[in-house]
């Protein structure tokens, strides 16, 4: 059944034959992988695999640092229209709106938190008034958050828990309407019950957005992923899909053998 | 919309960049231009033969040698006041003061480091007045007297410049010392100050570089437009940015112009250098606890 | 059993070092005194020379707008509004530069450019006050003169230009510095949300960095007001007040300077007391203010763990 659904579906996200060389030092080589609506893909890896840096080239944030020579393509699709983001598809402002992205600390604003969420808003698509509360109160809701923080919107977010503060991110991004989300690690940094809230946030999630995710944790991975890319030395050395994820000692050797 | 205030701000930026590079290429390239040609002996000495000058069997009238040495004794006197103290208040804040004297002392630091320097000038002059009023009817301003003033002016850099450097160690290094049973000044003197001894030394120059291109103090405390050298501590004197001062008010000719020019160009060179030294030996001591 | 050699060494150094321990303590402490003295020296003696002002009733006579000792006039006021005026007109044309400037080094400008233009500005606070005083008496004074028809070319404009430069270098780098310390992954995080670098640049980074620049300002302003030798050499130095750009001005700082310069009766010299101590209580208050926030600033970011 999955099968056929996914050979009628086109993949919202494909990286093909992907390298990324820092200073000359290959990062990444020769990656491809697929990304289909309504999945979490799961990157595992030992630390130094590159696991950030595929993330990052998906919404091209490499570039940000000096010396970064991307090849390959990263073809997104969007309305029916799908091209290759290192090919002018789109402009970098609206791959990135496109293409949401969480890191491993939460990287909230120093401001109020209905500022977090109304500046990308307010700064893109002009939105004021009303508008701007509802649409704010509705990405809350989508998160969780908005029983816990309506009473404090002008707080400052910092005040809020690293859990709050991660889904607040989560929603940062939401705001944009983006298809697929980028989570480099997005429960590292936090205790096990605001992580656990996340996972079920990310699990609602995936039904309208195409996640691809970056895990530490295998339980965490065996909990969410639909599929799993271990990733090595810059290389995907194993996928695996629904199969072996639900014998938990399989997978325990699988990844045994593959890290 | 959105774009078009981008580019409005992105010009403005540039505009802004290259402006203030253009304005240092001019202030620079000017001096340079009109400058360059009267750098020479006759610049420094006028018309007295070299070796008399600096000797000092004969005065120097139409050269700038006499204020060149006015500078460099008040350089010399001041630094040699303000270094000392200086780095020991740092080594004090740093190392000894408790938390509370710390942010007292640091506040009179602070204060000093803000006072402008025509009221450290005109404290120098009050201080003349006050002596003459009681303890010696025949004081008067002085190179010495100047010396001090600028002294006070210049100590706030080389107490945070040595402060912070000692800061600076990390603090595993900062313990290395005591762990092996040193006292606190064996442990600063043989760890410590070797340590920090870059960034000391940058605090110094840079005390120097500002000494020798302060013109506000002076201005109240002793200096003349034709002093000659100074024979004591206790005499008028002459010095560099004095000189361009004055000679920017009160030329006579295009020969006093150009002697202007290219004394500006001097003190550009001198206190640039300075300068420069003391950012790149700053920097290199920064580095050097980053890289670790 | 202290026969050892290294052992009796030891124990030689330690006696030796705990009583020579207290001098270097105290030694010390005398030179870090001598910050404070100095600091209460001047207070203490500008306080004194002022006191005939207040004890004679002269005050009013100094708080007064006409300065004309000749006359019998020596009011400090139009000094006054002149440092104030010059001040603010020299921070407004350098604090959106310095923003500027701030704005390419962080978000525009890479690579060489960018060493480059910092290099610039520090190199710039190394140039010495009175050489851009020079430059300006020939390169700036006579366009003002000549083009602007700025009655002889020492205004307040030409000042305020002048000046700007002296201050811009000051506020390029204490906003620098306070941007640099500003956590990445927010600059990472505003990326990823897609903001181009100038809406990073006037969206967060400027607003993180809003108390640095208060004080970025504040520090300029300070600096602006105690420069002596830039309004002194082509500010004009007519005590009058400063009603247009093209006016020549007269600023405390040069009030001072010129007043002691030049032999003038005692009341002239009470004055210019007032006018030292005025500087001195405004540049203090400077000072406190800076501290303060720099304070509030640190316990912010203690408090988040950082």
């Amino acid at each position: 059944m999955e099968e056929t659904v996914r050979k009628i579906m086109e993949p919202i996200l494909s990286v093909e034959n992907l390298s990324v060389h820092f200073s000359d030092k290959p990062v990444l080589q020769d990656v491809s992988l697929s990304l289909w609506p309504g999945e979490i893909t799961v990157i595992v890896g030992p630390s130094g695999s590159g696991k950030s840096t595929l993330l990052r080239a998906v919404n091209r944030l490499n570039e940000l640092y000096p010396h970064c020579r991307t090849s390959g393509s990263v073809r997104l699709r969007i309305h029916g229209e799908s091209g290759d983001v290192y090919r002018g598809f789109m402009a970098l402002s609206e791959l990135r709106q496109r293409v949401g992205m969480v890191f491993q600390t939460p990287a909230v604003f120093p401001f109020s938190i209905q500022k977090n969420l109304t500046l990308p808003l307010q700064v893109y698509l002009g939105v004021n008034g009303s508008t701007l509360t509802e649409r704010m109160e509705e990405i809350l809701r989508d998160v969780g958050l908005w029983e816990e923080v309506k009473d404090r919107l002008r707080d400052d977010a910092t005040t809020l828990s690293g859990g709050q503060q991660q889904r607040l991110c989560i929603a940062r991004m939401l705001a944009l309407k983006p298809a697929v989300l980028l989570l480099d690690e997005p429960t590292a940094s936090l205790d096990f019950k605001s992580a656990a809230r996340i996972e079920k946030l990310l699990l609602n999630l995936k039904r309208r957005y195409g996640i691809l995710a970056v895990s530490h944790s295998l339980a965490q991975t065996r909990r969410i992923a639909d599929r799993v890319c271990v990733l090595r030395e810059g290389r995907i050395v194993q996928e695996l899909d629904h199969e072996h994820l639900r014998d938990p000692d399989a997978f325990q050797t699988i990844i045994d053998v593959a890290f | 919309m959105k774009r078009v205030s981008d580019r409005i701000v992105t010009g403005a930026a540039w505009l802004s960049g290259g402006g203030l590079m253009l304005a240092a290429a001019v202030v620079i390239g000017f001096l340079i231009l009109r400058g360059y040609k009267n750098l020479d002996l006759a610049l420094l000495f006028g018309d007295t033969p070299w070796q008399a000058a600096i000797m000092g069997e004969r005065p120097v009238f139409g050269g700038i040698w006499p204020a060149f040495m006015g500078t460099f004794y008040l350089v010399f006197l001041s630094s040699a006041m303000a270094i000392p103290i200086g780095i020991a208040s740092g080594i004090y804040l740093a190392e000894y003061a408790s938390r509370r004297l710390r942010s007292l002392l640091g506040f009179f630091v602070d204060l000093l480091a803000g006072t402008p320097s025509i009221v450290m000038g005109l404290f120098g002059f009050t201080a003349i007045l006050f002596l003459r009023k009681t303890l010696l009817p025949e004081a008067q301003t002085c190179l010495f007297l100047a010396a001090a003033c600028i002294a006070l002016l210049v100590l706030p850099y080389v107490i945070r410049i040595t402060e912070t450097s000692i800061e600076a160690i990390p603090e595993p290094l900062r313990l290395l010392g005591y762990s092996v049973g040193f006292t606190r000044w064996r442990n600063l003197r043989s760890v410590l100050l070797p340590l920090a001894s870059r960034g000391m030394l940058s605090g110094a120059i840079l005390a120097v570089g500002r000494a020798s291109e302060d013109t506000a103090v002076i201005l109240l405390t002793g200096v003349v437009a034709h002093a000659g050298i100074p024979g004591s501590m206790f005499d008028k004197f002459e010095a560099l940015p004095f000189r361009i001062y004055y000679l920017a008010a009160e030329y006579r000719n295009l020969g006093e112009l150009d002697q202007g020019f290219a004394t500006s160009l001097v003190l550009l060179c001198i206190s640039g250098t300075l300068f420069l030294i003391a950012v790149c030996l700053q920097k290199s001591a920064e580095m050097r606890w980053k890289r670790r | 059993m202290f026969a050892c050699n290294g052992n009796v060494e030891t124990f030689v150094l330690f006696r030796l070092s705990d009583k020579s321990e207290k001098w270097i303590e105290w030694i010390l402490l005398i030179a870090t005194c001598i910050s404070a003295v100095a600091i209460i020296a001047i207070l203490s003696l500008l306080v004194a020379f002022c006191l005939p002002l207040f004890t004679l009733g002269r005050i009013r006579g100094v708080l007064s707008s006409q300065w004309q000792p000749s006359g019998g006039y020596f009011g400090i006021l139009p000094m006054c509004a002149g440092s104030l005026a010059l001040s603010l007109l020299a921070l407004s044309i350098a604090f959106p530069a310095a923003m500027g400037i701030c704005t390419l080094l962080h978000v525009l400008a890479r690579g060489v450019f960018n060493r480059f233009l910092l290099a610039t500005v520090r190199f710039m606070t190394g140039i010495p006050t009175v050489v851009y005083g020079f430059v300006s008496v020939f390169l700036l004074v006579p366009p003002m003169r000549e083009w602007l028809g700025a009655g002889t070319g020492f205004s307040l404009l030409t000042a305020a230009f002048t000046l700007s430069l002296l201050i811009l270098p000051t506020i390029v780098l204490v906003l620098h510095a306070r941007l640099e310390q500003i956590d990445p992954i927010l600059r990472l995080a505003s990326e990823a949300l897609g903001l181009t670098p100038i809406q990073q640049m006037r969206h967060v980074l400027f607003p993180v960095a809003s108390r640095g620049m208060v004080v970025a300002a504040v520090l300029g302003m300070g600096r602006a007001i105690g420069d002596t030798l830039i309004s002194l050499m082509v500010a004009g130095n007519a005590p009058q007040f400063p009603v247009s750009l093209y006016h020549s001005i007269r600023t405390l700082t040069a009030h001072v300077a010129l007043v002691v310069a030049t032999d003038s009766r005692s009341m002239a010299y009470q004055s210019v007391f007032a006018a030292g101590l005025g500087l001195f209580l405004v540049t203090g208050l400077i000072t406190l203010f800076i501290r303060k926030s720099g304070k509030a600033g640190r316990e912010v970011r203690r408090e988040k763990g950082f």
